[in-house]
């Protein structure tokens, strides 16, 4: 019954629909961005091409994390073997992982010698990336081959991409303890992509991120404010043609932007909602250390992308909630 | 300034075409597919910007565990065992500005230089042969007069940098680091897609060859995540990744020897500081320069044509030592009538030699300027020697996979000393960049972790070695005409405005 639960996709997965049989059910996305994702695919990795914003901000991810992890490290398993020198020990998943821009960034940090004794900002000890689009797991997977490392990753399994959903991965872990789940979800890029209606909402996408972040995990993300300067810099300026444009025409939809107290009330519902027992609901006492970050950026053309503190509103941001114990 | 601008108006053609275009292209020499050993970094070039990068990436807890190699023609074990006794220097000498030092200082590596034969220089005096209009450079202007006066850059045999640099990285250890020294990059082409490993297609593979004597276990072929090239003005590695490269020759040697000095006639003040002095020669191609060494020697740059040069390197060393002293201090017709005088046949040294008596008798009829350096009174035996001097500036520092640092990316002319600066000012931006890309997870020969490389040095660099091609050509128009009158205004307008002068001063130090 999988295919009637609500599903959310992102833009990114545009291209499985292109090719899926069950074309009928993909309520979400519309016929004009279908054609608008499937033709930046090729382009995915390429420096200078269209996505070449996207990765320049990929960096930042990397900071945002670290800044997260610095106010509250998810604390070790009960699993975890004893150590002396601090170890990369987190569990990432990262949701709508495309090309798999930030997901290769990742599994590079991740060490390739066990015993390695320095430890990096991310922490990461191994990673899954999923994505439903079946043609960006390809791309990403054959991208990931030209680096040895990365490669080595994806051989012994610390980085892993898998071709499915949120939902496949939700109903895999119905069994897992909590202890054993991600200690990270990141969802760079994919919540103003979601469709609000019948079949979807950020909010139940959201809601699904969070069952399968272990106690004391981060969610981590960015999206963009629906608020009046990021209609003039994101619709206007930004899918401007050339040379004032960065980004290709046709990217985003104004109407789908989440503002971040929108997203904080989500966040707070979707905690709740994630800890519903099968019979008991859960109250307030989900809200229970639980952590809110926000931080806008913004990208100055020439110089690249910035955190700007307080620019939450004007457009891009940053924002992470931290599951209590 | 034609074919510099020239330079600066090309054609313009996006990165990306650019990128595209090299696929096809990149391939220097050929070798039959065998798995290659991967490193992350490969310099090509053990020069001082090679092993400076090298010393900077295993002085930084974020790069140190990156593999890399490190490659050199010539045998690294003479440069380690490089050993001169306090009264001799070599003439491969360098002025490094509080910048470079406090560079080397941060990577560790000064500690390794013999600092007793580096000697700094706090003064600089800069005259025009032809009007005597004159500017010094020093600090005073930026510190009270209680205390010393600061650097304005420290002179230091290249041997000696090589030297330090390379017992730097030995300190290291030698955990992910491979030198090959004695041996030859016999090609540069892009690896194959190994269908059950890595896909290599798109990074260098290098074939390496041993020069003369065989090493033992030495892997034919090395990858390189980024390769870097360090390997000098023709760069096999600028080659292989197809960056343009304009530039001319200045149809001008630079001659060098290390020389002795007579003591000084006043003591200088405060004790102990040292004075560089530059005077230029219009009517001889070019200016030169004396730098202070330790124990009151000094090198000499002195940049003139190539038959001014050829002249100089043919005379004996009293009328070498005559033609220097005679430069620093006699008018323009003089010097070039010396420079025309008859060699004569038999160097017999207990003759007085005709260079030494024509510079004691015209001197006689010379007014003295102020500031003169002390007399020469030796010159090393075997330290004369000249180079060619160019000007070569690479489009681009990077290509995917290919950064160029040194004299691969950049050769200017001398006048200035700010060659090996620059090579050093390359590799703190460099190694900052690697840091960076480690640190983030980004690909470090990824177009995208190298830009911020190329952005940061080559507007610097071209600034510097524009500034030094415009000095070069305003200071070679000979007579009283014009622009002589307009140089020495501008020059005297400088000397009296300290806050122009600290800012030159300061942009020169990069």
């Amino acid at each position: 019954m999988t295919n009637l639960r609500p599903t959310i996709r992102k833009a990114t997965s545009l291209l499985r629909h292109l090719n899926s049989p069950h074309r009928a059910h993909s309520t979400s996305v519309s016929a004009d961005e279908l054609s608008h994702f499937s033709s930046l695919a090729n382009s995915w990795w390429d420096p200078m091409g269209p996505s070449r914003v996207l990765h320049l901000m990929n960096p930042l991810r990397h900071d945002f994390i670290a800044s997260c992890l610095f106010d509250s490290l998810p604390p070790p398993r009960a699993s975890a073997p004893e150590t002396s020198t601090p170890v990369n020990n987190l569990r990432y998943l990262d949701v709508g992982c495309g090309g798999g821009i930030f997901a290769e960034s990742l599994a590079r940090t991740i060490p390739t010698n066990a015993n390695s004794p320095s430890q990096t900002v991310t922490q990461a000890a191994s990673i899954t990336a999923i994505d439903p689009t079946s043609a960006l797991i390809k791309i990403a997977r054959d991208h990931a081959r030209m680096d040895p490392k990365v490669e080595a990753h994806l051989r012994d399994g610390k980085f892993t991409y898998k071709n499915c959903t949120l939902e496949d991965i939700v109903a895999s872990q119905r069994e897992t303890p909590e202890d054993e789940k991600f200690d990270i979800v990141t969802l760079f890029e994919v919540l103003e992509h979601v469709d609000s209606n019948a079949a979807s909402s950020p909010l139940a996408f959201l809601t699904n991120c969070l069952r399968v972040l272990r106690p004391g995990g981060w969610l981590v993300g960015s999206t963009i404010a629906r608020t009046f300067p990021s209609f003039l810099v994101n619709q206007v300026i930004a899918e401007a043609p050339w040379p004032i444009g960065v980004v290709p025409r046709g990217t985003h939809e104004w109407s789908k932007f989440v503002n971040p107290d929108e997203l904080y009330a989500w966040a707070q519902e979707g905690l709740m909602r994630s800890q519903d027992g099968a019979s008991l609901r859960a109250g307030g006492d989900a809200l229970q250390g639980m952590r809110w970050k926000c931080s806008g950026v913004m990208y100055f053309p020439g110089i690249g992308w910035k955190l700007v503190p307080g620019s939450e509103n004007w457009g891009n941001y940053f924002w992470a909630i931290r599951k209590g114990l | 300034m034609r074919p510099f601008t020239r330079s600066a108006l090309r054609p313009y053609v996006c990165p990306s075409c650019r990128s595209g275009r090299l696929v096809g292209r990149r391939r220097f020499g050929s070798k039959p597919d065998q798995a290659p050993d991967v490193y992350d970094v490969v310099c090509v070039g053990g020069g001082p910007a090679g092993l400076g990068l090298l010393a900077a990436l295993r002085a930084s807890p974020l790069t140190s565990k990156l593999r890399v190699a490190l490659i050199e023609t010539q045998d690294l074990q003479k440069a380690r065992a490089w050993s001169l006794d306090s009264q001799h220097f070599s003439n491969r000498v360098s002025s490094l500005t509080p910048s470079s030092v406090s560079f080397l200082k941060k990577i560790g590596a000064w500690e390794h230089l013999d600092t007793d034969r580096a000697q700094e220089y706090q003064e600089m005096q800069v005259w025009d042969g032809e009007t005597d209009s004159r500017i010094t450079f020093d600090w005073s202007a930026d510190t009270s007069p209680f205390e010393n006066l600061p650097t304005v850059a420290t002179m230091t045999e290249n041997a000696n940098l090589v030297r330090g640099l390379l017992s730097r990285i030995a300190a290291s250890g030698d955990e992910n680091i491979s030198i090959f020294s004695n041996t030859t990059v016999s090609s540069i082409e892009n690896g194959t897609d190994h269908p059950d490993g890595p896909d290599l297609s798109a990074w260098p593979v290098l074939s390496l060859a041993p020069n003369g004597t065989a090493q033992s276990q030495l892997p034919t072929r090395i990858a390189a995540r980024l390769l870097v090239g360090a390997d000098g003005i023709n760069s096999p590695v600028r080659r292989f990744a197809d960056i343009a490269t304009e530039g001319w020759d200045y149809n001008r040697h630079g001659v060098v020897a290390t020389l002795s000095l007579a003591d000084p006639d006043q003591v200088s003040f405060p004790i102990g500081t040292r004075t560089a002095y530059q005077r230029f020669l219009p009517s001889l191609g070019g200016p030169v320069a004396l730098l202070p060494l330790p124990n009151n020697h000094a090198t000499l740059v002195w940049s003139t044509t190539v038959e001014n040069a050829a002249y100089l390197k043919s005379l004996s060393p009293k009328a070498f030592i005559a033609m220097v002293n005679a430069a620093f201090r006699l008018s323009m017709t003089d010097l070039k009538y010396m420079m025309r005088m008859e060699r004569p046949a038999n160097s017999a040294s207990d003759y007085e030699d005709l260079h030494e008596s024509e510079l004691t008798w015209r001197l006689q009829h010379t007014p003295q300027a102020s500031q003169v350096p002390p007399m020469v009174n030796g010159v090393q035996e075997g330290s004369v020697a000249s180079f060619p001097l160019r000007f070569r500036h690479a489009s681009t520092y990077i290509s995917p996979r290919v950064a160029l640092v040194g004299d691969a990316a950049h050769v200017i002319h001398p006048l200035a000393g700010q060659g090996l600066n620059l090579g050093m000012g390359d590799v703190a931006s460099l190694s900052k960049t690697i840091e960076y890309a480690v640190d983030h997870g980004m690909d470090i020969g990824d177009i995208l972790s190298l830009e911020k490389y190329t952005a940061e040095r080559w507007a610097v660099n071209a600034k510097i070695g524009g500034v030094c091609d415009m000095l070069h050509k305003l200071y070679n128009v000979p007579g009283h005409g014009p622009v002589a009158w307009g140089r020495s205004l501008g020059l005297e307008i400088i000397d009296r405005l300290p806050f122009v002068k600290g800012f030159l001063m300061k942009n020169a130090e990069g």
